[in-house]
């Protein structure tokens, strides 16, 4: 265990030197890997090359108050067992990047899911912006931040109006049950 | 008594064998499924109360919402609602398909079935047991003996109604396909 | 003469089809040409829920991701929220959710029995394997209450611990299911409309499983003996004994004949399990805060298992808040059931597909979420 300790170390390292990225640790197996946004391609190849070359998930966070967006590209390695959330920032007024489907092909449907619910889009993957999961949706990508879906759900699908209750309602006022009079 | 309720004798002798035999559409439209095949099979064995899968709506006769409904699913059950011949009868299964559930405030699915589509009967829970089903099904076969799920004859009646809350909800009532052509 | 190419709706509303996926193809003769898989039937929005609900509410919410197998989502979810806020969880709790997923494992596998059944035409494997796997309910229903949707696991422990007596009533199970296998065995499997129908079809190698990301079932019946439980171990799986069986073929029988192996397996590790699990407290806070409004400390972890179907996992977001900022779902059916489609069906016969759909375990609800 401490030579497998002693070689990430030296492995981080490196990839400070080339790659100029900020490391943290997740856990003992898990580590996040932030890096800029020009180094990702190179970054995610070279990991690739050297056994971290399982795509668990390509998945986005948005992060509205800094007008960010976080991709991150879960990498796994089916020989050490360890794990790399690799991420980096993008504008969030613009948000274009750059394809992996050449590395990983199954990407081409995790961007598309991206594309869908964040908006970002993906250069080089032709097939991003045709909508996969939601149909006819004509709102924000629902996933950002700024959307409510408790307003869309509400003007889109009518509910079920209950009949009020008054002897329930009785009841809360006398103090019998707790509850909301106005529910 | 409406006009709605009025059966000739023919036709409550026809109810009565139509309770008899019923055939369940085929279409998982939610999670309920999951609990169909316990309810189909040995150890429940809806067999026995003359009920059976179908694959083919133009020959089913009960229609089973299992739970949820999202709107592209929403599309293909009316469109498969409208194939089915009459008498048809629609189960509404869960929570969910009553006041939406756990999924009150979700963009993507609905809140309340009977809007679109007229249901006959529904099963509370999440997810009602394979018992809470077998017994739905016995009260629905009750309902068509005495004339009461008459949820075909309120559709015919009141289409402009739900064709209304479909546009409103879907927007479009159309199935496309997935090459975007 | 040509028959020229038709447009084909495989599904939703489909006997064949394994829950509410579709597949559009377009067919010459009964050889798909073209395929394109149609998700999103059941997505209900789950990563947006998620935010708006509090941590412990949200355990109510994420066992409905994967229908069949709604455990491995519960134990993903707490153990990314533990990774985060650094916390251990009470020894006797990480035994029981181990016997919590491997009982799960059990039914799921059954139920992927009964899955192949139907586009097969062979409903004695459905109506065996269904029956068998309520017993299994059952189990659940005493241990949790409620017999598909358990929301055992949560953030820092289970609920509750084992009822007295359950533990004989696993082992009773145990034995019984041990006894059904060598019968699935030579019933099953060896049955001749099970192998005309499997043999060859569905095919897949190791290098399109690796490129791709397949993992489970689908990579292991290419002869790769991948399992995360083994390369990564989360709870105590690397203090059990037990084996990952393989296959070579990569074709469906092959897929479908490890799964009583695999049941095999799981009945090994329950057995180990009850035999090991200490007594204790089976839950801790995971941080404070009043009741069922905690805070967990920013950061972000994700947390994966095997399931049935290959590797299932979370990402979780948090920004110090009572509610998670971002959670993320890596569905194990992902590339089989999307990319998997639309590049691996053409040249196959129609009959073909659902087959390919139930042995790869593609599961309609964890790729719309």
């Amino acid at each position: 265990m401490t030579s497998f300790t002693n070689n990430i170390q030296e492995f981080f390292e490196r990839l400070k030197t080339l790659y100029n990225v900020e490391l943290s640790e997740i856990d003992s197996k898990q580590f996040k890997i932030i890096a800029e946004p020009d180094k990702i391609l190179p970054l995610l190849a070279y990991l690739k090359e050297i056994g971290y070359s399982h795509l668990s998930i390509l998945t986005c966070v948005d992060w509205i108050e800094q007008k960010k967006f976080e991709l991150v590209y879960i990498l796994f390695n089916w020989s050490n067992g360890i794990t790399f959330l690799v991420s980096t920032f993008i504008d969030r007024d613009k948000p274009v990047f750059y394809t992996v489907k050449d590395m990983w092909p199954t990407a081409e449907y995790y961007e598309r899911d991206v594309h869908e619910f964040f908006g970002v889009e993906f250069e080089g993957n032709e097939n991003c912006k045709k909508p996969m999961i939601l149909e006819l949706w004509n709102d924000l990508p629902p996933l950002r931040k700024d959307f409510d879906p408790l307003k869309y759900s509400k003007e889109h699908y009518p509910d079920r109006e209950y009949e009020k209750d008054a002897i329930h309602e009785a009841r809360i006022v006398r103090g019998d049950i707790r509850g909301d009079v106005n529910g | 008594m409406s006009k709605i309720d009025e059966r000739s004798v023919w036709e409550k002798i026809a109810d009565q064998l139509r309770s008899r035999s019923m055939w369940m559409l085929h279409y998982c439209t939610g999670c309920g499924a999951v609990e169909l095949p316990p309810s189909m099979t040995s150890r429940f064995d809806m067999e026995r109360l003359g009920m059976g899968p179908m694959a083919t709506p133009r020959q089913a006769d009960i229609f089973l919402i299992t739970g949820y409904l999202s709107a592209k699913t929403l599309r293909r059950v009316i469109y498969t609602y409208e194939k089915m011949a009459d008498p048809k009868y629609v189960i509404g299964f869960g929570s969910c398909t009553i006041n939406g559930g756990i999924y009150y405030d979700s963009y993507s699915t609905i809140n309340r079935l009977d809007y679109y589509i007229p249901v006959d009967l529904y099963i509370a829970g999440c997810m009602p047991r394979p018992e809470a089903i077998l017994n739905a099904f016995n009260q629905l076969m009750e309902m068509i003996r005495k004339g009461e799920a008459n949820g075909w004859k309120r559709y015919k009646e009141n289409y402009e109604w739900y064709k209304q809350n479909q546009l409103r909800s879907l927007g479009e009532v159309i199935v496309h396909d997935e090459f975007h052509e | 003469m040509s028959m020229g190419e038709v447009k084909l709706f495989f599904g939703p509303n489909h006997p064949g089809m394994h829950g509410n996926f579709s597949v559009h193809m377009y067919v010459e003769g009964d050889v798909v040409v073209k395929a394109r898989p149609v998700p999103g039937f059941l997505h209900r929005g789950f990563e947006k829920l998620m935010e708006r609900r509090l941590w412990y509410q949200n355990v109510a919410l994420i066992p409905r991701i994967c229908v069949p197998e709604p455990d491995i989502n519960e134990a993903c979810y707490a153990m990314a929220v533990e990774k985060i806020a650094k916390v251990e969880v009470p020894e006797r709790a990480t035994w029981i959710r181990m016997l919590v997923l491997e009982l799960a494992r059990i039914a799921n596998h059954l139920w992927s029995f009964g899955g192949i059944g139907g586009p097969i035409g062979m409903y004695t494997s459905m109506f065996w394997s269904v029956s068998d796997r309520d017993k299994v309910l059952d189990i659940f229903e005493e241990l949790t209450g409620a017999r598909i949707y358990h929301m055992y696991i949560i953030p820092g422990g289970v609920r509750k611990d084992l009822p007295t007596g359950l533990e004989e009533k696993i082992s009773k199970l145990m034995d019984y299911l041990e006894q059904r296998m060598s019968e699935y065995e030579t019933f099953i499997l060896k049955n001749r409309i099970l192998h005309t129908r499997l043999k060859g079809i569905a095919k897949i190698d190791t290098e399109t499983c690796l490129k791709l990301g397949v993992t489970g079932i689908g990579l292991r019946a290419t002869g790769i003996p991948y399992d995360i439980r083994k390369v990564d171990p989360y709870m105590f799986y690397d203090k059990v004994e037990f084996d990952v069986p393989t296959a070579t073929e990569g074709d469906a029988y092959a897929r479908i004949s490890l799964k009583p192996q695999e049941i095999k397996q799981s009945i090994r590790i329950i057995r180990q399990i009850l035999e090991k699990m200490p007594s204790g407290p089976v839950n801790i806070k995971i941080s404070d805060g009043n009741g069922l409004r905690i805070r967990v400390p920013k950061g972000m972890a994700y947390a994966k298992v095997e399931s049935t179907r290959g590797e299932y996992g979370y990402l979780v977001v948090s920004d110090g808040g009572e509610t998670p900022y971002r959670v993320a779902v890596r569905g194990a059916s992902y590339p089989q059931g999307l990319y998997g489609v639309e590049h691996l069906l053409p040249g196959t016969r129609i009959d073909d597909v659902p087959i390919w759909l139930d042995s790869m375990g593609v599961c309609a609800p964890e790729i719309d979420r």
